[in-house]
C-alpha cells in the first residue's frame, strides 16, 4: 500500500502557493518520512515534489486577506478532486499553509479509519475563542476542518468526495438547507456537510484526536529555528505578547508572514 | 536598524497563559499511540483500566470505539513508557516556559 501526502497549489496575484507547498514537502518528507505529490498549474518548483498533477484551477472566487488588505482571487474548489487525483493508496491530503513541525500526523496515518480530519481548531494565542468557525450556519453545525484530510482508497472517502463534489455543485441549496450566510463556496463547509450526509446525519463522526492549532492573519510568524516559530501578537488592551512553538504543527492563516518565512528559508 | 520595531519587541512579555494552555494542547496530542490495529490515549484513564483487568488478552474500545483484543502487558508497556516519556518532555518545556520573561 502507497502512503504519500497530496498538496494543491494554485497561485494566485499574491500568494505564491507552489513556494509555499515546496517549502512544506521537504519538512513533511523529513519529519513524517512520506512522498508528496502536488496538485498545481504551474511548471514551476516541480523538482521540490515526487509527483506533480496538473490541473486547471477551479472555483475562481474573490475573497478578503486581512494581512494583504485587498480581495484576492483564489482558486479552492479542486480540493474535491483529491480522491480521483491523488496517486497514493493512502492520503494526506494538506493545506499549504499548514506548518508540520513534528511527527504528529503520522499518527492519522496508522489510525484504522477510511476517513479523518480536525473537527475543532483553536487560536494559539487564546485572543479568539474560535465559535464562529467551529461551527457554521443558523443551526450551530458543527464544522469540520479541510486542513488536514487523512483518507484511504475505500467506499467510504470516495462518498465524501464526492458528496463534497455534488455539495459544491448545489452550493445555494446547501447554504439554504444549513442557514449558511456565505455566499462563496468553502470547503470547510462543504466538507462538514458532505460528512453529514456519508454518515447518515449524526453528529458523532471518527475526527483527528486532537485540535488543529490556528494561527490567524493579523499575528507575525518569525522562524527562530528549524522546528521553532515565535509569535507575537497584541492583545486587546494593545499589550504587545509572545509565544514561542517547538515542535508542534499548525495552520498559518495569516500567508504574508508564511510567505517572509519561505522566502528567506 | 528600525528603532521603533526593536523598543516595541523588547516591550513585548511573553504570555504565560496561553504558553501553558499550548503546551497542554501539544502534549495531549502528544500522547496518542497506535498498538494492535487500535489508536490509544496514554495516561492514567488507560493504565488504571489495564491494572484492573486480571487476564492477558483482553477486548478494549480504542479512541475510535472500536473493540481491540489486547495483550494487557504488552499495552500496559507501551502505554507507560509513552505516558512517562511525553510527561518528562511536558516538564521540561513547562520548566522553560515558566522561566521566560
Amino acid at each position: 500500500m502507497t502512503t504519500g501526502a497530496l498538496i494543491f497549489a494554485f497561485n494566485n496575484s499574491e500568494i505564491d502557493y507552489l513556494a509555499m507547498a515546496a517549502w512544506s514537502a521537504a519538512r513533511i518528507r523529513r519529519h513524517l518520512n512520506i512522498p508528496v505529490a502536488v496538485v498545481t498549474d504551474s511548471t514551476e518548483c516541480v523538482d521540490a515534489f515526487d509527483k506533480v498533477i496538473h490541473a486547471v484551477p477551479e472555483g475562481s472566487g474573490t475573497r478578503h486577506f486581512t494581512d494583504f488588505g485587498t480581495n484576492v482571487s483564489w482558486h479552492n474548489a479542486n480540493r474535491t478532486t483529491a480522491y480521483e487525483l491523488t496517486p497514493w493508496d493512502q492520503t494526506l491530503v494538506l493545506d499549504a499553509d499548514y506548518v508540520v513541525a513534528s511527527m504528529q500526523l503520522a499518527y492519522t496515518l496508522q489510525a484504522q479509519q477510511d476517513f479523518l480530519c480536525h473537527r475543532l481548531a483553536y487560536d494559539i494565542t487564546g485572543l479568539q475563542t474560535f465559535d464562529d468557525l467551529n461551527y457554521f450556519g443558523r443551526n450551530c453545525m458543527p464544522m469540520h476542518w479541510a486542513t488536514v484530510m487523512m483518507f484511504r482508497r475505500s467506499t467510504t472517502a470516495e462518498l465524501i468526495f464526492k458528496s463534497m463534489q455534488m455539495v459544491r455543485e448545489n452550493w445555494k441549496h446547501y447554504c439554504n438547507l444549513y442557514g449558511n450566510p456565505r455566499s462563496t463556496y468553502r470547503n470547510d463547509h462543504a466538507l462538514s456537510i458532505a460528512l453529514n450526509i456519508v454518515n447518515g446525519h449524526v453528529l458523532h463522526q471518527p475526527d483527528i484526536a486532537w485540535s488543529l492549532a490556528s494561527l490567524t492573519p493579523e499575528h507575525e510568524l518569525v522562524q527562530t529555528d528549524a522546528d521553532q516559530f515565535r509569535i507575537n501578537y497584541q492583545t486587546a488592551q494593545s499589550q504587545r505578547k509572545w509565544i514561542e512553538l517547538k515542535g508542534q504543527d499548525f495552520h498559518a492563516m495569516g500567508k504574508r508572514t508564511l510567505m517572509d518565512i519561505v522566502a528567506h528559508a | 536598524m528600525d528603532t521603533d520595531q526593536l523598543i516595541a519587541h523588547s516591550r513585548a512579555r511573553f504570555d504565560h497563559e496561553s504558553a501553558r494552555r499550548l503546551l497542554n494542547e501539544k502534549y495531549i496530542a502528544k500522547m496518542l499511540f497506535a498498538h494492535a490495529g487500535g489508536m490509544w490515549r496514554a495516561g492514567p484513564e488507560l493504565l488504571t483500566l489495564l491494572h484492573a483487568c486480571p487476564e492477558q488478552d483482553v477486548v478494549l474500545l480504542d479512541l475510535y470505539n472500536t473493540p481491540i483484543q489486547v495483550n494487557t502487558l504488552d499495552l500496559q508497556l507501551l502505554a507507560h513508557s509513552r505516558w512517562q516519556e511525553q510527561m518528562n518532555a511536558w516538564l521540561v518545556e513547562f520548566e522553560q516556559v515558566s522561566k521566560q520573561r
